[in-house]
């Protein structure tokens, strides 16, 4: 990933991709008949300095893509924007590559146009996704001016819509982890929390498979069947 | 450029590689090596049940480390016709080892057992960590050989023979540099024969027939003691004073048989010859041992050649010696607890014939060992386990060759005692009278024991059921055991006993894979021997027994029983295999005790031992598991 970030920054700095107009970026997919067991998803947690979308800001963005039913870690996101409250510029560290390395003053513009052209228009899973597309909407509205709308889906239903007999006593995500026994390397920190959702859409897939879901749609399908026996049983 | 190094790879990456630092090979492994691993790896999830890898997936392109769950190998047993599990890998361990190194299918099933996730990498960045990583690779051979890949233990044998530390006992004769022998017919006089040795520089002339046949040698030795003592003039024809008869070894035979053979006669030639018993060459003690100045031959000769008891104790620390240089050269326990016997052998024989020289008792008679030394699985740690087989003389009674042996026998219990060998604390003696038998008497002996199967008789069965003879004529022994192991064979009872017995002594693994540690106070120790290699001897006996199996080595009786298709031969050399390890690494902890001054026991922390020996010994125990899942149905316990 940072191999191909710092490719994307020289060719953007080169002119190459310069000013890229968002109607340039990858388009959105719907879910449709792509195939559970080869199309890629994307698994993403965002880390904010708060709760409302409205006050609150995006510090970090961490993402693994999941293809074919498996994570692949070659081809994953971990970008913190640092933001102090102090510190007056809005500064970037990516992993690997200085502060220096971004031009100055567009370095949180040039990142979320990376993220963009990273998640190449494929579906978006979160744990409790509606915050985290919130958050990211927000953010690439004011960031890019970008208002394209992706595909979200939320794990928290994903899990109990696929495994309903799971007695996790909870629907936190570290509900789910400890009822699995994953092991999260740091909680909180937003690639490691996107790793652990990643792992638990693993079991879900595998689950959804074995159920004869086929296609993304069938997938979508069930997760709205889902909720709306959901909204029927809270009225 | 960064301050922390660690601040340059993603969270995730850090996070595999700190997993990954906390198990073997990759404790060992360079962070550059281990990021390599962790940026190729894609995480993979199996619910209970899964199958992960099948032997109808073709040529194995991925290898697997067990990220969270576990993992197990099945087969199935066509006989009947279900599935077993032949292993169990669990955290932090890899797999499959032989079937990527050997770039074939893997023979095992492998599924997983309760939900399980994986990290893998494909074979390209396999193949580069191999190449790239010296300790990834070591693991990688070393793990497939205990794994009991055949193909590898070659490759194996041919790296140390590239270090030119040492050649390999297993390796054949033929690929020894033969040298070309010098022969000569056997009327061809003396003095001819010694001028054409010298002409060529060598010690010793192979004496032929006509077809190239060996019917004798002569060696320089031979010549020093035909002047000294006078036996023959120089013209006489060499066939007078050749030793006849020389030994032979065909070429396929390895160097191990070579050097057992040599200790055992003290040559230090030996003719090797082709299928037809035509003479291809000679080898010697010295071309076998040359690189590796482990001196088996003389070490033996000295032994036998002993003139008094003190010169015998303090050749014991020279045994020692020998087998701290056997193990250094990778020789396997199988051999090593072999020459063991062997020179213990040697020395036993030679007490005897120092006893006889000094104070005849008059009557021959056969010594009998029993146990591991029956067995010929003796360490360093050894009791005696000794008994007396005599033909009562015309016109004496069984009591009154007692009467000449027992005190004879005292005699040799308390020098052997002396020599390293402890007295049997349960006085399994020669020097006891209830074992100082007839073969009428011991036959009788037999009878009882075999029909009034008590406790007691079920514990001496480990001792007396494994027997074999040092010294003295064996065919009475010989036709003693024929009628032993009929007796067995025709009660089934008896058998079932046997079985029921050999059960009780369970691996020491708990339920949850973990080491199960002995219970009698000693914190986190395993029993090496009564824990572990004592579930095999004592299946392997009920199966040897019941199938009309006379020798007593552990090893053999498993070869046999696969002639005999009792076992199956994969099974029988995965049990090999497994008993073989570890007894090696019992061998191991002996010497390092021997080398700290301390008192030789069995028991061992596994927390002392390397995270892959740890394992090796978990799989081998696993296997003694298997192998009394066999008892038990056999026997329907």
């Amino acid at each position: 990933m940072l191999e191909q970030l710092r490719q994307w920054i020289k060719r953007r700095r080169s002119g190459l991709v310069s000013n890229m107009p968002p109607e340039n970026l990858p388009n959105p997919k719907s879910p449709g008949d792509q195939l559970l067991s080869d199309c890629r998803l994307i698994v993403l947690d965002l880390e904010t300095t708060g709760l409302h979308p409205n006050k609150d800001e995006v510090i970090a963005v961490g993402a693994v893509a999941i293809t074919g039913g498996v994570i692949d870690l070659s081809d994953q996101f971990d970008l913190v924007l640092r933001r102090p409250e102090l510190d007056i510029t809005e500064t970037v560290l990516i992993h690997g590559i200085g502060t220096e390395a971004l031009t100055h003053g567009h370095e949180t513009e040039d990142a979320l146009l990376f993220l963009l052209e990273w998640m190449n228009g494929d579906p978006v899973l979160a744990y409790h996704s509606a915050f985290d597309q919130k958050f990211l909407e927000k953010t690439l509205k004011a960031q890019l001016g970008y208002t394209r709308s992706h595909t979200w889906m939320d794990v928290a239903d994903l899990l109990p819509a696929l495994i309903p007999d799971a007695s996790t006593g909870g629907k936190g995500l570290d509900h789910w982890a400890d009822f699995y026994g994953l092991e999260v390397s740091a909680r909180h920190h937003a690639a490691s929390d996107a790793l652990a959702t990643a792992e638990l859409t693993l079991i879900a897939l595998n689950k959804a498979r074995k159920n004869g879901l086929k296609t993304l749609r069938e997938l979508n399908d069930k997760l709205r069947y889902h909720r709306r026996l959901k909204n029927i049983h809270r009225m | 450029m960064a301050a922390n190094q660690d601040n340059t790879r993603p969270q995730n990456t850090r996070s595999i590689m700190v997993f990954l630092q906390a198990h073997a090979p990759f404790s060992s492994m360079d962070d550059d090596h281990l990021a390599h691993f962790a940026e190729h790896s894609t995480l993979r999830f199996y619910a209970d049940g899964d199958v992960v890898l099948s032997p109808d997936d073709g040529i194995v392109r991925r290898f697997y480390v067990v990220k969270q769950g576990r993992i197990r190998g099945e087969r199935l047993n066509q006989k009947a016709d279900k599935t077993e599990t032949t292993f169990e890998i669990s955290l932090g361990e890899c797999f499959p080892l032989a079937a990527i190194v050997g770039e074939r299918s893997t023979r095992t099933l492998h599924r997983a057992a309760g939900d399980t996730f994986c990290l893998s990498i494909e074979q390209d960045a396999f193949v580069t960590l191999f190449a790239e990583s010296e300790s990834f690779r070591d693991f990688c051979m070393r793990g497939v050989s205990s794994l009991l890949d055949q193909v590898n233990q070659r490759i194996q044998s041919g790296a140390m023979a590239s270090m030119g530390s040492s050649t390999s006992l297993s390796t054949p004769l033929e690929r020894y540099a033969l040298r070309n022998p010098i022969v000569c017919s056997p009327d061809l006089p003396v003095r001819k024969a010694v001028a054409r040795m010298h002409q060529n520089s060598v010690g010793s002339i192979v004496i032929t027939d006509d077809s190239r046949h060996p019917t004798g040698i002569f060696t320089l030795r031979d010549l020093r003691t035909m002047i000294a003592e006078d036996t023959c003039t120089l013209d006489a024809p060499v066939r007078q004073i050749m030793t006849k008869d020389p030994c032979c070894l065909p070429a396929q035979a390895d160097a191990f048989e070579a050097a057992m053979l040599m200790a055992e006669h003290h040559f230090a030639h030996l003719c090797v010859v082709d299928d037809e018993k035509r003479l291809i060459g000679m080898v010697s003690e010295r071309d076998l041992f040359s690189l590796q100045r482990v001196d088996l031959v003389h070490l033996a000769r000295t032994i036998s050649t002993a003139t008094h008891l003190r010169t015998l104790v303090s050749l014991r620390a020279d045994v020692s010696r020998l087998v701290d240089a056997m193990l250094a050269h990778g020789a396997d326990s199988g051999q090593v607890v072999k020459i063991i016997t062997t020179l213990n052998d040697v020395t036993v024989r030679r007490v005897l014939e120092l006893n006889i020289k000094k104070n005849n008792p008059g009557v021959p008679f056969t010594w009998l060992t029993f146990g591991s030394e029956g067995r010929q699985e003796q360490t360093l740690l050894t009791d005696q386990d000794n008994g007396i087989l005599f033909k009562t003389p015309e016109g004496m009674t069984e009591d009154q060759v007692r009467e000449r042996l027992l005190p004879f026998a005292k005699t040799v219990n308390d020098e052997l005692a002396e020599c390293g060998f402890t007295l049997c604390k349960g006085n399994i003696m020669a020097s006891n009278p209830k074992l100082c038998l007839s073969d009428r008497e011991w036959d009788d002996w037999f009878i009882r024991f075999i029909d009034a199967s008590t406790p007691q008789n079920l514990v001496y069965s480990s001792i007396f059921l494994d027997m074999r003879s040092v010294f003295g004529p064996t065919d009475s022994l010989h036709e003693l055991f024929e009628k032993v192991l009929t007796r067995i064979r025709k009660n089934e009872l008896f058998q079932k006993m046997l079985a029921g017995n050999a059960f009780q002594r369970k691996p020491p693994l708990t339920m949850f894979r973990n080491f199960r540690y002995v219970s009698d106070g000693k914190k986190n120790s395993l029993d090496l021997k009564r824990q572990g290699l004592a579930p095999f001897v004592e299946s392997v006996r009920v199966f040897a027994l019941a199938n009309g199996i006379e020798r007593a080595n552990t090893l053999e009786r498993m070869d046999e029983l696969v002639q005999k298709g009792i076992f199956d031969d994969k099974d029988a050399n995965a049990w090999k295999d497994a008993y073989s390890l570890i007894q090696a690494i019992r061998m191991r902890s002996h010497q390092e005790m021997l080398n700290n001054g301390e008192e030789l026991t069995n028991y061992i922390n596994p927390d002392d031992l390397n995270p892959l020996d740890r394992r090796i010994l978990r799989e081998s125990f696993r296997q003694a598991q298997r192998l009394q899942q066999k008892l038990e149905i056999t026997y329907q316990l």
